[in-house]
C-alpha cells in the first residue's frame, strides 16, 4: 500500500506578527516555524497505518515551501515516514489553497497512493480547503475533521467530530483522503535516535514549476491586525436598568445568550 | 563563518523542547520538593535517546554529536536543573570513559544498558580529601588472583543513588599520588558497596548526590579500565567533556530563568507601566541576556571542537566558567526583576536561583578552570 501524508510549516501561534511589505501577508522575520498542529496527528495516524499494515507499505511525507519546511519533513521522517518530497517553493504562502491542492493533486496523481492524509486545515491560513480540494481532483473519497480512524481490507471507517459535541461514524473506500482534528490521537516525540535514523531516509525535491499549472482563483488582498478596541463602557443606571442593557450588549456583541 | 545550528541540530531541539514542555516542565517544582526524578520520567528519557545522544549506534546510542548533547542538556535543565545534571553525569562521566576507554568487550557488555538509561551511571572519584586534587586519592585497590579488591569511600557521587554502573578511581600506592591511580568499571549492586546517605542539598535536589563506602569491593580484572596508572589521566580527558554538559546545564537554568523574567518584566505593572520600561530593568535584562549568548556560543564552539576532533581544553573550561558564572548572575537578576515574588517557591526562581550555585563548584570548581585556561595561556 502507499500512503501520503501532506504537511504544512506554519509560524508558532504564540509568534507577534507584522505584516510583509506588500500588506497582504505576515512578515517571516523573526518568526519560529513549527509543524502545523493538526498535521502533527495527520503524521502520527499515517504513521500508526504505516506500523499496522507493516512491510510493504510506504508511506510518503509531502510539504511545499521553501527549505524552511525541511525541518518539519525531516521531524515526520523522525516521527516514523519513509521518505519525502519536499515542492521547493520560495512563495508558497502566496499562492492560494487551489494551487497548493492542485500541486499536491500534480505531484500525486499517477503514484498510486491508497490513503492521503492531511490535518483538517493550517493553523496560519486556515482554510480548510487544500485537504478535500486534493481529494477531488484525485477522485477519492473524502472525510473530514476525524478524530478516530481504522482501516481494514480497503475501507476506512472514521469518526467525525460534528458540531455541539455529536459524533459520526463514516465508512469509504480507498482511495480516499481524510482531514484530521484534535482528538485523534497523540503524536508521538521523535526520539534521538529516529531523528538520526531520519538523516538517512531519502528527500526527492521537486522544484514547484514542475507540478505548478493552474492560477489563483482567490488573492489575499490585506493583513493587518484588527482594529484597536475602544475603552470599556460604563454603564449607568438603576439595577434593572443596567441588567437590560447588559444583556442588550451580549446578545449583541456574543453567543453566550444566543 | 556561520553560527547557525544545523536543520539537523533545530529539528532536534525542537523535539527536546516539546518533550521538555509537556513531559518535564509540569513537574519540575515537584521534583525539587520531593528530592526525586520520578523513575518514569527516567525511563522515558532513556527512549528518547537523551542518555546515550552522542554514542555510535552499535553501542544503542543515538549516533549524534556533542553538540546534539549540549542542546539537550541545556533544553531540559531550562526546565529541571536536576534532570539536566542526571543526563549530563551520566554520559559525560559514565559513558563517556567507557566509551573511550573501554576495549571492545568493555564497550558491548556495559554501553547498551547505559545508552538507553536501563542503568544509569556515575563517577566515582571525589573523596573527603580529594576533590580539586584527584592526586590525593585515599580509596584503595589490591590486586587478588583474577580479582581487584576495592576500599574506601567517595563523596558526593552524582547519579550514586541509582546503584548503577559506576567509573570509580582507586590508588594502589598513595606515595604515587596520580600516577597509582586506575579506574575500573563497577556494579554499585555488588557485594561490599553501601550508600552512607544520599546528601540533601541547597539546589538541584531531585539528583542524587551519594556517599559510598567500599568494604572488600571485588571487581574482576577484566573491569579495569584503560592501563593500570593510567586513572588519573582518563579522570582528567573525562572531566574535560563532562564539563560541556554541566556548561549546557548551567545555560540552561541561565535561559529559564530569562525566559522567566523577561516575560514578567513586561507583564508586571508599576507606577502605571511595565517593568520593562524602566531603564533600570532594561539593563539587566541586557546584561543577563549578553552572557547568555556568550556561553552559548563558547559551547557550542566547544562541542563544535570536539566534534571535528580538535583540542578543545580550553574552550570547555571557558564554557563551564562562563556558564556557570552566568547561570548564577541571571538567576540573582531575574529573582530582583520578580521581586518578592521571586522569593516565593510557586514562581519557580527560587529553585533555579538555588539550582544555579553549583554549577560553579562541581565538575571542577571555577578556580580549577581558571587554572587550566591560564596554565595553557602561559605553557
Amino acid at each position: 500500500m502507499k500512503l501520503l501524508v501532506c504537511i504544512k510549516q506554519v509560524p508558532d501561534l504564540e509568534s507577534r506578527f507584522k505584516p510583509d511589505a506588500a500588506g497582504t501577508w505576515y512578515n517571516e522575520a523573526d518568526l519560529a516555524f513549527r509543524m502545523n498542529e493538526y498535521d502533527e496527528y495527520a503524521v502520527e495516524q499515517a504513521v500508526q497505518l504505516r506500523e499496522k499494515l507493516g512491510e510493504g507499505t510506504e508511506l510518503t511525507v509531502l510539504s511545499i515551501g521553501p527549505d524552511r519546511v525541511v525541518e518539519a519533513i525531516k521531524k515526520s521522517l523522525a516521527m516514523g515516514c519513509d521518505n519525502a518530497a519536499h515542492i521547493q517553493d520560495p512563495a508558497a504562502s502566496g499562492k492560494d489553497p487551489w494551487q497548493i491542492a492542485s500541486i499536491i493533486a500534480a505531484y500525486a496523481k499517477d503514484k498510486g497512493f491508497d490513503i492521503v492524509f492531511t490535518g483538517m486545515q493550517s493553523q496560519d491560513r486556515g482554510s480548510a480547503q487544500v485537504g478535500v480540494t486534493v481529494a477531488e481532483l484525485l477522485g477519492f473519497a473524502c472525510t473530514t475533521t476525524i478524530v478516530g480512524f481504522d482501516y481494514d481490507n480497503g475501507t476506512i471507517t472514521a469518526k467525525r467530530e460534528l458540531e455541539g459535541g455529536i459524533k459520526g461514524i463514516v465508512k469509504l473506500k480507498t482511495p480516499a483522503l481524510v482531514t484530521c482534528q484534535l482528538g485523534l490521537n497523540i503524536p508521538r516525540y521523535p526520539t534521538l535516535p529516529n531523528i538520526m535514523k531520519a538523516k538517512k531516509k531519502e528527500i526527492t525535491v521537486i522544484p514547484v514549476a514542475e507540478l505548478l499549472a493552474t492560477e489563483a482563483l482567490a488573492a489575499t488582498t490585506s493583513f493587518h491586525p484588527p482594529a484597536k478596541k475602544g475603552g470599556g463602557i460604563v454603564l449607568e443606571g438603576d439595577v434593572g436598568e443596567l441588567v437590560d442593557k447588559v444583556i442588550a450588549i451580549l446578545k449583541d456583541k456574543t453567543a453566550v445568550l444566543r | 563563518m556561520n553560527f547557525d545550528l544545523s536543520q539537523d541540530h533545530k529539528v532536534l531541539q525542537s523535539a527536546v523542547r516539546d518533550f521538555v514542555e509537556k513531559e518535564i516542565k509540569p513537574i519540575a517544582m515537584k521534583i525539587d520538593e520531593e528530592h526525586m526524578i520520578p523513575d518514569a520520567l527516567v525511563k522515558m528519557m532513556g527512549e528518547m535517546g537523551f542518555l546515550g545522544s552522542y554514542f555510535p549506534e552499535e553501542y544503542s546510542g543515538a549516533g549524534l554529536d556533542m553538540l546534539s548533547y549540549a542542546i539537550v542538556v541545556e533544553e531540559v535543565s531550562k526546565a529541571c536543573g536536576s534532570s539536566g545534571v542526571l543526563i549530563s553525569a551520566h554520559t559525560s562521566l559514565c559513558n563517556g570513559p567507557i566509551y573511550t576507554f573501554g576495549t571492545p568487550e568493555q564497550k558491548k557488555k556495559w554501553l547498551p544498558a547505559l545508552n538507553t538509561g536501563e542503568i544509569i551511571g556515575c563517577f566515582l572519584l571525589t573523596e573527603p580529601n580529594a576533590g580539586s586534587d584527584a592526586g590525593g586519592t585515599a580509596t584503595m585497590y589490591t590486586r587478588e588472583g583474577d580479582e581487584f579488591v576495592i576500599n574506601g569511600g567517595k563523596i558526593f557521587i552524582t547519579n550514586g543513588g541509582y546503584l548503577g554502573t559506576g567509573v570509580l578511581f582507586a590508588s594502589h600506592d598513595r606515595a604515587l599520588k596520580h600516577k597509582g591511580i586506575s579506574a575500573f568499571i563497577v556494579d554499585l549492586k555488588s557485594p561490599g558497596v553501601t550508600i552512607l546517605k544520599n546528601e540533601n542539598k541547597m539546589g538541584i535536589r531531585g539528583s542524587y548526590t551519594t556517599a559510598f563506602a567500599f568494604d572488600n569491593l571485588r571487581v574482576p580484572v577484566e573491569n579495569l579500565l584503560g592501563q593500570e596508572g593510567k586513572g588519573f589521566n582518563i579522570a582528567m580527558d573525562t572531566l574535560n567533556g563532562g564539563r560541556i554538559g554541566i556548561a549546557s546545564q548551567a545555560l540552561g537554568i541561565a535561559e529559564g530563568a530569562f525566559e522567566r523574567a523577561l516575560a514578567y518584566s513586561k507583564e508586571r505593572k508599576q507606577f502605571g507601566q511595565p517593568i520593562s520600561e524602566f531603564q533600570g530593568i532594561q539593563f539587566k535584562l541586557a546584561d543577563m541576556y549578553a552572557r547568555i549568548e556568550t556561553s552559548k556560543l563558547m559551547i557550542y564552539k566547544a562541542a563544535w571542537l570536539k566534534d571535528n576532533k580538535m583540542n578543545y581544553t580550553m574552550e570547555s573550561a571557558m564554557c563551564k566558567m562562563l556558564a556557570s558564572e552566568a547561570a548564577t548572575y541571571v538567576t540573582k537578576e531575574a529573582m530582583q526583576i520578580f521581586g518578592g515574588y521571586g522569593f516565593i517557591c510557586d514562581y519557580e526562581i527560587e529553585r533555579m536561583y538555588r539550582d544555579a550555585k553549583i554549577t560553579e563548584i562541581y565538575e571542577g570548581t571555577n578556580e580549577v578552570q581558571r587554572v587550566v585556561i591560564s596554565k595553557m595561556l602561559l605553557s
